[in-house]
């Protein structure tokens, strides 16, 4: 009796062990990532999560952005500083518990990839309650251009995410001949596509994500703006889950 | 006295600040100003501090210094990223630069692969000038990517202004010469005996293979299918005693144009690095593991099955393993008469806990193999740190064996064991197995070790094979009741036989441990050798003693192991020789003296000045010396080659240069018979040149000579 209690004990112990290993890895990830908060001169009203490498403001916010001539048109700038909300997100939700996240990426940058996935992963969840509102800051060269302006081409025709989707998932040269192969594939008009990325619209909506990257002071990418908090760079899926917790929680439309 | 010597250091003293004060800003021009952001800081530099008269290259460098976690990428980034850019517009005096990359590293993050930099990087730049001798100005538009956990781009410009001048920058140069040494070298050099690749006919996988002269220890591949096609991580295997590299990719996504002619960079530790262009091939090359099962078929398995049955059979004889087996047999014989069902039943129970464990055991090895525990099997012999463990776990268990000292599980844990294996029904039965089996392994560790190492080593069908088979020998005494209840009676009892046939099999392991360290020897030198015998002998020494309380003797005994392991690493004689430094021609050290007593007796002599950081001087060496024909001609008795190496300024190769009105390298002249003073060659080697001074400066001597 006693040597089957003793072999049931131990049985007990062990999965014990098991489980215990897996509730306390995640139970880390919780409370590890609790965020602290420090607010941003500018814009007014956002804040920043303090500490870390990339949110740290080690940066001029003026050095990565200025040094190129294609910067963005003062009067867009304006423009935006106007209505931040609208021009952050774009349809922001009616209901206040559905939080709304930015995300600003670029296919040419390793770690926006990982952005992007997870954030659409979370958008697809049925109980996370965000709304992703995505913006092209295409900073890496002309492929990087390229394939900004093709996505959103592709979104003229309903098919942004799928086009999306294709993109993060494969690298690529967005060479014509590939944007009509993939335009193919996923079954909207290849020409039409290739029309698109010159038009003035597709243009503008670029003009608006990169006056945004001024305001906020983006130096790279990626980056995102989740309800009333600015990130540059990539954080861990616990503290984002977390982030959209606390903004949920704290009312975000405090900023619109 | 003492006045005459301050007359006399005064002016010295004088002088010298004059000298610095005109030398240090001459010196500091070898290096742009630097460029520095919070991801890196940047600089350009170059060997010399000025152009030297009639010189026409220009050995320089582009120096990055990264900050913490930030990287840069290589000429072919990888999944995402892009490679740095230099735009040279705004030069004077420059006609061409070579940008050379030095070996990248591998970055895995989320599943992306990327090759590049971290910490810092020098890329080594060959400038070829317009106007040799003439000032040049280098003005080098950077565009780069950096990223930690946000990606960066940073565009810069460095300028350089190189006045007239034929000092050298000691330490730009130092740094120069250290990066250059990194960058790929060629198949030759390398010892690159072939290299092949195969694409699919779906351009799904790339496999390639590589042979290299001397084994591979850590080698990864980057291998380059032309822009805009990108490759997934490699599964890297080794053969032929670590010879043989062969890699099969995933291709994520193929270019249009995938016929271009694939490139392939090697590394491995020890800085060893090479590009080389491989054969295409109709066919995958097979991995060297179904090599293997190729060459070696069934009858070899059935070999390894049958080791493993009969090992399994032995560990039935152990001292720790005989008293489960008795106790069973002998609660057999007891319940002869409660009917032959039962103890079928009983002891098929027995057999299946102890299949059960083996599998288990089998099930952890292939969940580390999956895990990336690989190692490949020739491999492990040529790893000091893997011999002296070996040795010493051999060595041990010998005097184990022989009766040195007894091994033993915790008591608590035996009796709880025991305890347990006691309990009614098939359920203990099951675990009377499983027990036995677990009970077995002080003893038939040194065996299990083996087949573990073995299994490591060896293919996934390897380890199942060796495990099942080493369970049904443990189990074949239950198997054997099982099937026939009536042999319980004729099998062996517990008796003085056994210390003699543990006595047999310690030496046996003691003449392995012997094998071992021969081996241990001729991989990591006399001294590795001894101090492992010595630590070993202590160690053994140190369990044998009686009168050490257990935990007192583990206490001890492993700090003696760990030593004797970081001991073999760090003594291990890595003299060895070194595959890319395999010179293809024999060298003297310059003697201008020399020069001209060779000349007198009929020799021809060519005479090479170089410097690790000359790059111009690495690219006549591989494109032109080290080629046919002329490094057959070199190799010739009559020829003398003389190298004068100005890695580090040497006054005497100064003046020798300056003879001859020239004041940078790459320097080489020929002298012979017929061309006392030397011909000199142009800073740019061509084969054509080359042969036809090596012929002049013969002159009719050779023809004479020639003749019978």
């Amino acid at each position: 009796m006693t040597s089957r209690r003793s072999t049931l004990a131990f049985l007990g112990v062990a999965a014990g062990v098991v489980v215990g290993f897996q509730t306390l890895s995640s139970l880390l990830d919780r409370f590890s990532g609790t965020p602290k908060f420090e607010p941003l001169a500018s814009p007014e009203g956002f804040r920043r999560i303090s500490g870390g490498s990339s949110s740290s403001g080690a940066f001029d916010p003026f050095v990565g952005l200025e040094a190129k001539e294609d910067g963005p048109r003062p009067a867009t700038v304006a423009e935006v500083e106007a209505d931040l909300c609208k021009a952050l997100y774009a349809e922001a939700p009616e209901d206040s518990s559905i939080v709304p996240i930015a995300s600003f990426s670029d296919y040419y940058c390793p770690y926006c990839r990982v952005q992007m996935r997870r954030l659409a992963d979370l958008a697809e969840e049925r109980d996370s309650a965000v709304r992703v509102s995505w913006h092209e800051l295409p900073l890496l060269g002309e492929g990087s251009d390229r394939a900004a302006k093709a996505a959103l081409a592709a979104k003229r025709q309903g098919a942004y995410v799928a086009f999306q989707e294709a993109l993060w998932t494969t690298p690529f040269q967005p060479t014509r001949d590939y944007l009509l192969r993939l335009s193919d594939s996923i079954g909207i008009d290849g020409n039409r596509l290739i029309d698109d990325m010159q038009s003035d619209e597709v243009v503008d909506e670029l003009m608006i994500s990169r006056a945004l990257a001024r305001v906020f002071g983006f130096i790279g990418t990626p980056a995102m703006v989740v309800g009333g908090t600015v990130i540059q760079g990539e954080i861990a899926e616990g503290v984002l889950r977390r982030l959209i917790e606390i903004e949920r929680g704290e009312g975000w439309r405090r900023i619109c | 006295m003492l006045r005459t010597l301050i007359k006399k250091a005064i002016p010295a003293l004088a002088m010298s600040a004059l000298f610095f004060a005109i030398w240090v800003p001459a010196a500091s021009a070898a290096t742009s100003e630097q460029v520095t952001t919070p991801a890196l800081s940047a600089q350009l530099i170059t060997a010399e501090n000025g152009v030297a008269r009639g010189s026409g290259t220009i050995s320089a460098g582009l120096a990055l210094d990264l900050g913490e976690g930030w990287k840069t990428y290589w000429r072919t980034p990888g999944e995402v990223g892009f490679p740095p850019v230099i735009d040279w517009t705004g030069s004077r005096n420059v006609a061409d630069v070579e940008f050379q990359w030095p070996a990248p590293e591998r970055f895995t993050a989320f599943g992306i692969e990327n090759f590049g930099y971290h910490d810092g990087v020098i890329f080594p730049l060959r400038i070829a000038l317009e106007q040799p001798g003439q000032p040049a100005r280098l003005s080098a538009s950077v565009t780069l990517l950096t990223c930690s956990d946000v990606c960066v781009p940073q565009d810069f410009t460095l300028t350089l202004d190189l006045p007239r001048g034929a000092s050298i920058d000691t330490e730009s140069a130092a740094r120069i010469a250290d990066y250059a040494g990194r960058v790929p070298v060629e198949a030759e050099p390398g010892g690159v005996r072939s290299a092949t690749a195969h694409v699919d006919a779906d351009a799904t996988a790339l496999t390639v293979t590589l042979r290299r002269s001397s084994p591979f220890q850590t080698p990864d591949v980057f291998p380059e299918l032309g822009e805009g096609t990108s490759l997934g991580a490699p599964d890297i295997r080794l053969g032929e005693n670590g010879r043989l590299l062969w890699a099969r990719l995933p291709i994520l996504s193929a270019h249009d144009a995938l016929t271009a002619v694939p490139s392939l960079t090697a590394t491995d530790t020890g800085g060893w690095a090479a590009t080389v262009t491989p054969e295409m091939l109709a066919t995958a090359p097979p991995p060297p593991y179904s090599e293997a099962r190729a060459a070696v078929p069934i009858s070899s398995m059935g070999w390894i099955a049958l080791t493993a049955f009969l090992g399994g059979l032995i560990l039935n004889v152990m001292p720790c393993v005989l008293p489960v087996l008795s106790i069973k047999l002998s609660s057999a014989m007891k319940l002869e008469g409660a009917g032959r069902a039962t103890v079928r039943w009983g002891f098929l129970a027995s057999a299946a806990g102890v299949m059960v464990f083996m599998w288990g055991l089998a099930a952890v090895l292939f969940a580390l193999r999956q895990a990336g525990v690989t190692v490949g099997w020739g491999l492990q012999f040529q790893n000091p740190v893997f011999l002296a463990l070996m040795i010493g776990i051999l060595a041990v268990f010998a005097a184990n064996l022989a009766g040195a000292f007894e091994i033993a599980l915790p008591a608590g844990l035996q009796t709880r064991l025991a305890r347990a294996g006691r309990a009614g029904g098939h359920v203990g039965d099951f675990l009377t197995g499983a027990f036995a089996a677990l009970l077995a392994t002080p003893c038939s560790a040194p065996f299990l070790g083996t087949a573990i190492a073995f299994a490591l080593a060896g293919r996934s069908t390897d380890i199942a094979l060796v495990f099942t088979f080493l369970g049904l020998g443990l189990a074949a005494p239950y198997f054997l009741v099982a099937g026939r209840p009536g042999l319980v009676r004729h099998l062996p009892r517990p008796g003085r036989w056994m210390i003699a046939l543990r006595v047999v099999l310690g030496l046996l392991l003691a003449v392995t441990a012997a094998w071992l360290v021969w081996v241990l020897q001729g991989v990591a030198g006399t001294t590795t050798m001894l101090a492992v015998v010595g630590m070993t002998a202590g160690l053994v020494l140190l369990l044998s003693l009686p009168w050490l309380r257990g935990a007192i003797r583990a206490g001890l005994a492993l700090p003696i192991l760990g030593i004797m392991l970081f001991g073999a690493a760090y003594l291990a004689d890595t003299s060895a020789p070194r595959a890319h430094s395999a010179e293809v021609t024999d060298w003297i050290a310059f003697d201008r003296a020399e020069i001209a007593r060779r000349v007198s007796r009929g020799e021809v002599v060519f005479v090479d000045v170089t410097a690790d950081w000359c790059l111009t001087c690495k690219a006549n060496k591989a494109l032109v010396l080290d080629r046919d024909p002329v490094v057959l001609t070199l190799a010739a008795d009559a020829i003398i080659l003389m190298q004068a190496d100005w890695t580090r300024p040497d006054p005497a190769i100064s003046r020798y240069l300056e003879s001859f009105n020239r004041y940078g390298i790459p320097f080489n002249a020929v002298y012979g018979p017929a061309a006392p003073d030397g011909i000199v060659l142009p800073e740019l080697l061509t084969p054509d040149a080359v042969m036809a001074a090596l012929d002049d400066a013969a002159g009719d001597e050779r023809a004479i000579a020639a003749q019978p």
